[in-house]
């Protein structure tokens, strides 16, 4: 297998964005491709999880990439719910690892702002299980809540620790000029003054409306090279040195144990074994932090904390863009936003601006390896990455 | 007629699977059509639960109860809760009715209420 290295970002900012999805897709390509000095690719994975729903149009791949003029570059549109952006990912590492292709343009890209918050909600919904979960009203911020609820009985996390999570991410967001959300939060304002749950009402409880991601538009690219076009290209040499994935049972009552995520522990170790590395050599990690509870419980389930004590590590600061484990340095989904296509590409753009040192005020200092969870589904689908900086 | 929600028993090993599956997760037995359809009890207690508040359109309600059943074969299931000061580990009884208003539709499945 041959080595595979990212030698060129691109990204929009994660908004309301009022131009097509395909140019969204295209926005961030083109960023992608000028950073790495190159016009041409041979090949394009779009990753994307509702154009044919959402934005009444299939075909996606065929549409970004003429867009490009990057015919007759072969091209495939990639949709793995959540975890499309990651999983496409992994389609171009294997594309280039195998020696197929020279250069690959990774684009995860959504635009979920042109149908009504209710009907979003709704369209991520119909990953859940058609019989068993999807025809009661079962949505994520419902999966999430029901999640939660065991994570509170079993481990002692409150709505304090919840709240910690959406504080520092949004915070941190507020360092990143791409990200969705540029409103600064405080415990008092979400959690403890009167006015409180006013500002923070309920979505499924317990979870409120800052424990959830926004709804955003957004697009994310990356160019991957062999490393001879990487060396060429006289960019940072930041490689991809492992990826893993796992799936779990679609509806989320089959699993043993309901506050285990096993996708996400055994997508960690998969990761960590092509790698050969371990937890403890990771500097940065951007989390799926689509709702406050899973950067606490994905936070455990990679091996950065001990089951069960996520929480903890949060409360002592561990996680800031200075502790220990640095988590969400970008906002994450929280702060930074969702387009869901988009997400797990868009994670990975933060780990290269991190590895090359170009994250200004949210830089964490020394970073030289990160970590990416891309949790798709209820965690039944999830992709971890593991990056390591050469140069 | 009283509805039911049915869960599918392997031929082979016997293993009881909801929701429906095409090989048995257990013995992985492939063959087409190997599996007995056994009504599931409606008789279990609360594992969790949750008040959604923002909803399809389909859903007229503000606020919709949700949660997790272990039935008393031990089978878990999803449902919705109509108790209105749920608790952990409550016993509670299913019954089989609409849960859901599509276009051309109506879908049935289990509402729990308290034991």
């Amino acid at each position: 297998m041959r080595d595979v290295y990212i030698i060129g970002i691109g990204i929009t900012t994660f908004t309301r964005l009022e131009y097509p999805l395909s140019e969204i897709a295209a926005y961030a390509s083109m960023g992608a491709l000028k950073d790495a000095g190159v016009t041409d690719v041979d090949y394009v994975l779009v990753a994307n999880m509702g154009s044919a729903r959402i934005n009444n149009q299939s075909a996606l791949a065929s549409a970004v990439v003429d867009t490009l003029s990057l015919t007759p570059a072969g091209a495939v549109r990639i949709e793995n719910g959540p975890a499309s952006g990651a999983s496409a990912i992994k389609e171009g590492f294997m594309a280039v690892a195998s020696g197929m292709h020279d250069t690959v343009l990774v684009v995860g890209a959504e635009r979920m702002r042109e149908v009504n918050n209710l009907e979003a909600t709704d369209f991520v919904a119909t990953l859940t299980h058609p019989m068993a979960e999807y025809i009661y009203g079962v949505t994520l911020p419902g999966h999430a809540a029901m999640f939660t609820r065991l994570y509170m009985e079993k481990y002692g996390v409150t709505e304090r620790h919840l709240a910690m999570v959406g504080v520092k991410n949004q915070n941190n967001a507020m360092l990143n000029k791409d990200a969705h959300l540029h409103q600064k939060i405080t415990m008092d304002g979400i959690l403890d003054s009167p006015e409180a749950f006013t500002n923070n009402p309920w979505v499924a409880e317990p979870i409120r409306f800052f424990d959830c991601c926004p709804v955003s538009d957004g697009g994310a690219a990356l160019i991957l090279a062999s490393k001879e076009v990487a060396e060429a290209s006289g960019k940072p040499m930041i490689r991809i040195t492992g990826i893993g994935q796992a799936t779990d049972t679609l509806a989320v009552h089959e699993r043993p144990e309901p506050t285990d995520l096993m996708a996400v522990r055994i997508a960690a170790q998969r990761a960590y074994e092509m790698a050969g590395i371990t937890a403890a050599d990771i500097d940065v990690a951007e989390l799926h932090d689509a709702f406050t509870i899973l950067e606490i419980a994905e936070s455990e389930e990679v091996g950065f904390f001990e089951k069960g004590t996520g929480h903890l590590a949060l409360e002592r600061g561990e996680t800031a863009i200075d502790g220990k484990m640095p988590i969400n340095p970008s906002g994450g989904l929280k702060g930074k936003g969702h387009p869901v296509g988009a997400t797990g590409v868009a994670q990975v753009h933060e780990i290269v601006v991190q590895l090359r040192g170009d994250a200004g005020e949210r830089q964490v200092k020394d970073a030289r390896t990160g970590l990416a969870c891309n949790f798709g589904g209820f965690g039944n689908n999830v992709v971890v990455s593991t990056y390591a900086r050469e140069d | 007629m009283e509805r039911e929600v049915n869960a599918y028993k392997c031929r082979k090993c016997g293993t009881l699977h909801y929701p429906f599956r095409m090989v048995c997760k257990n013995c992985r037995a492939n063959d087409y059509f190997e599996f007995d359809i056994e009504p599931l009890p409606k008789r279990g207690k609360l594992l969790t639960f949750t008040f959604i508040h923002n909803l399809p359109a389909q859903f007229e309600v503000a606020r919709l109860g949700l949660g997790i059943v272990e039935l008393e074969n031990g089978i878990r299931v999803t449902g919705q809760v109509d108790i209105e000061d749920p608790t952990l580990g409550m016993d509670v009884v299913g019954n089989v009715e609409v849960v859901r208003h599509d276009t051309y539709d109506d879908r049935y499945g289990f509402v729990f209420r308290a034991a």
